[in-house]
């Protein structure tokens, strides 16, 4: 039986979409079966995120009415082995489906995949109680600045009352840079106000941008920032213990005040 | 919570520590489900009786919202100037 995480935030422009096309493909790279599926109802882009957009055939709203059969509507993504998309309609609205509907997709899909992801709709209405519906895991995706962390609390009770956990947190476009200058709080601020666990640190990466702009999700890239850090939060989500690096160690002047203390 | 040396040499604070600050009380807030209209209610009612047995001026009244741990924590600062004595009939 595979796992059901729903990837949420909150707010929007997080990075939930750019999250869940890289740990599904992050996943499908460390040999695991997975489904992502795109809860966005009307607004749908984890498509055009992963470059599949050209490809869509049949949608969960189909399945939904029973013009297609589910496994169907699966679209396989033909870089990696085990690793399918199921894309959200996007001429209905949040409205035209139920959340036993999602439920009874999301657990139909567990049957024959390791790891079904839902990327979640920003906002606290139907789309998130669709998205969660079918959930026993959630990820939380913020970035640090108080109107991201504020939206994010606003999810995790959500979450927390549906009963959904565990609830790990990702820390995105984390700069330590600003952080360095005080300019940007760092994880121990952002997990001292939202009291949850940190599964991992993405580091501000412009290879976000290019590896949209081609529909290739980022943890292709071995090197990049980014995709290390997708591939690390991957690992943990498999249950491999994998530290979570300190970024905020890495300007020149952390580096020698870290080699002076070394010396002593 | 460190004082960096930018701190004590009287520079401004750091925005990410204002931003933490903002946050928790805020948060607190959204959390409790209490809005600002019922906080101000709240402070008039508590002004409303404390006036009857301290003298104090409004503007220099405080009242936040903390978490530690599970539990929350109302702080209200009524700096007071004088105590009415209540034996003596006025």
């Amino acid at each position: 039986m595979g796992k059901v995480i729903v990837v949420t935030s909150g707010k929007g422009g997080v990075g939930k979409t750019t999250s869940t096309a890289n740990l599904g493909t992050a996943l499908a790279l460390l040999g695991k079966t997975v489904v992502v599926v795109d809860a966005d109802v009307g607004l749908r882009n984890l498509d055009i995120v992963m470059g599949l957009e050209s490809r869509i055939v049949y949608t969960s709203m189909d399945v939904i009415e029973k013009q297609c059969e589910l496994s169907k509507a699966l679209v396989r993504d033909r870089r990696v082995d085990g690793l399918m998309l199921l894309a959200a309609s996007q001429k209905n609205n949040k409205d035209d489906i139920q959340p036993e509907q999602m439920k009874a997709i999301c657990d139909k899909l567990r049957t024959t995949h390791d790891f079904v992801l839902v990327d979640s709709p920003a906002g606290i209405e139907r789309g998130f109680s669709n998205a969660s519906a079918g959930a026993d895991e959630a990820i939380v995706v913020t970035t640090p600045d108080v109107s991201a962390i504020r939206d994010a609390d606003r999810i995790i009770g959500l979450l927390q009352n549906a009963r959904i956990e565990p609830i790990n947190l990702v820390l995105n476009r984390f700069s330590p840079q600003l952080v360095g200058n005080g300019s940007m709080m760092d994880q121990a601020d952002v997990l001292d106000i939202l009291n949850i666990d940190l599964i991992g640190v993405v580091p501000e990466d412009s290879g976000v941008i290019t590896s949209t702009n081609r529909g290739i999700p980022l943890v292709y890239e071995d090197a990049s920032p980014g995709a290390q850090a997708y591939m690390r939060i991957a690992r943990r989500l498999t249950g491999q213990r994998i530290p979570i690096p300190d970024f905020e160690q890495s300007g020149l002047f952390s580096n020698i005040l870290k080699w002076f203390k070394k010396k002593k | 919570m460190s004082i960096s040396i930018k701190q004590l040499f009287g520079r401004k604070p750091k925005s990410s520590s204002i931003a933490k600050q903002r946050l928790k009380l805020v948060i607190t807030q959204d959390r409790l489900d209490v809005d600002d209209r019922v906080m101000t209610r709240l402070h008039h009612e508590l002004a409303e009786v404390l006036a009857k047995y301290f003298e104090f001026s409004a503007n220099s009244v405080k009242m936040n919202l903390k978490q530690e741990g599970n539990s929350y924590i109302l702080v209200a600062d009524f700096p007071y100037t004088k105590f009415h004595d209540l034996n003596v009939r006025r």
